[in-house]
């Protein structure tokens, strides 16, 4: 495969893999608030994603792609709640781990990326425009 | 008359230009996996400086040697100091590799420039 639709795969594979990511956040964010609905039942628990190097083999090209969709083991917020479905004994409510700021700031930073994709494809089809453009030089 | 050598060095340009675009997207599209080291390529001059003879392919099936792969080393570029290793342990610099891909525009756009000139003046000289 020539480079310049290398790059074009390349960076194909980094928006995919960047919106991915922006599906996680999303979910996360919807999540935000997600009890159970039994006393003491466990909440949302937030979702991670992390990416890996990963090579296409129709083309032989290093894409990059989701790794691993994974789980945010840290502790659960409570908060005093008697009258919730979920309230424990001792009226405490578990809470979704979920950290607005983080996910925000997770959203910006895919948001950068896949611009950052967006401007290498772009990039690229100059490129290839301007090739293309050398066979008009003679007329 | 000696031949000109200008299609030759413009098209070992344009060809080392697009494999660095290539790793210039790689790095980009990397910019958030962890462990990610930066990539570059050799410079042009270098690859420019060193002849090398090719091996004959005596049978279809061979390999063919692509003109560039054997002289262009893609290795780990410097880290830059600004930036330094983020936490995931990523060394991509969206605003270097971002300022880099400006860089092979221009120098794509440079050459081909050259190489449309030349031979416009090729055609005039031909042409009745």
């Amino acid at each position: 495969m020539d480079p310049l639709s290398a790059s074009l795969k390349i960076a194909g594979s980094g928006m995919e893999a960047q919106s991915t990511r922006l599906r996680i956040v999303s979910e996360n964010i919807a999540n935000a608030r997600s009890t159970g609905d039994t006393p003491g039942a466990d909440p949302y628990r937030r979702k991670t994603i992390t990416f890996g190097a990963q090579l296409d083999k129709a083309s032989g090209v290093d894409v990059v792609g989701v790794k691993k969709l994974g789980n945010d083991s840290s502790k659960f917020i409570e908060e005093y709640d008697p009258s919730h479905p979920a309230a424990d004994a001792k009226g405490m409510v578990k809470l979704p781990n979920v950290n607005m700021l983080i996910e925000m700031a997770d959203m910006r930073e895919a948001n950068r990326s896949y611009d950052a994709n967006i401007q290498t494809i772009k990039q690229t089809r100059e490129l290839i425009a301007a090739t293309i453009d050398l066979l008009k030089a003679g007329q | 008359m000696q031949p000109i050598q200008l299609f030759e060095m413009a098209s070992r340009q344009a060809e080392w230009l697009s494999v660095r675009q290539e790793v210039v997207a790689g790095n980009i599209a990397n910019a958030n996996t962890p462990k990610f080291k930066a990539k570059d390529i050799t410079p042009f001059n270098s690859v420019l400086d060193r002849t090398h003879v090719p091996m004959a392919r005596t049978n279809p099936a061979h390999f063919a040697s692509n003109d560039l792969s054997d002289e262009v080393d893609i290795k780990p570029s410097e880290l830059n100091e600004e930036i330094g290793v983020q936490e995931s342990g990523n060394t991509v610099s969206l605003a270097d590799e971002l300022t880099k891909t400006g860089e092979i525009k221009r120098q794509y756009e440079l050459s081909t420039g050259l190489v449309k000139s030349f031979h416009s003046m090729m055609l005039t000289l031909v042409k009745r």
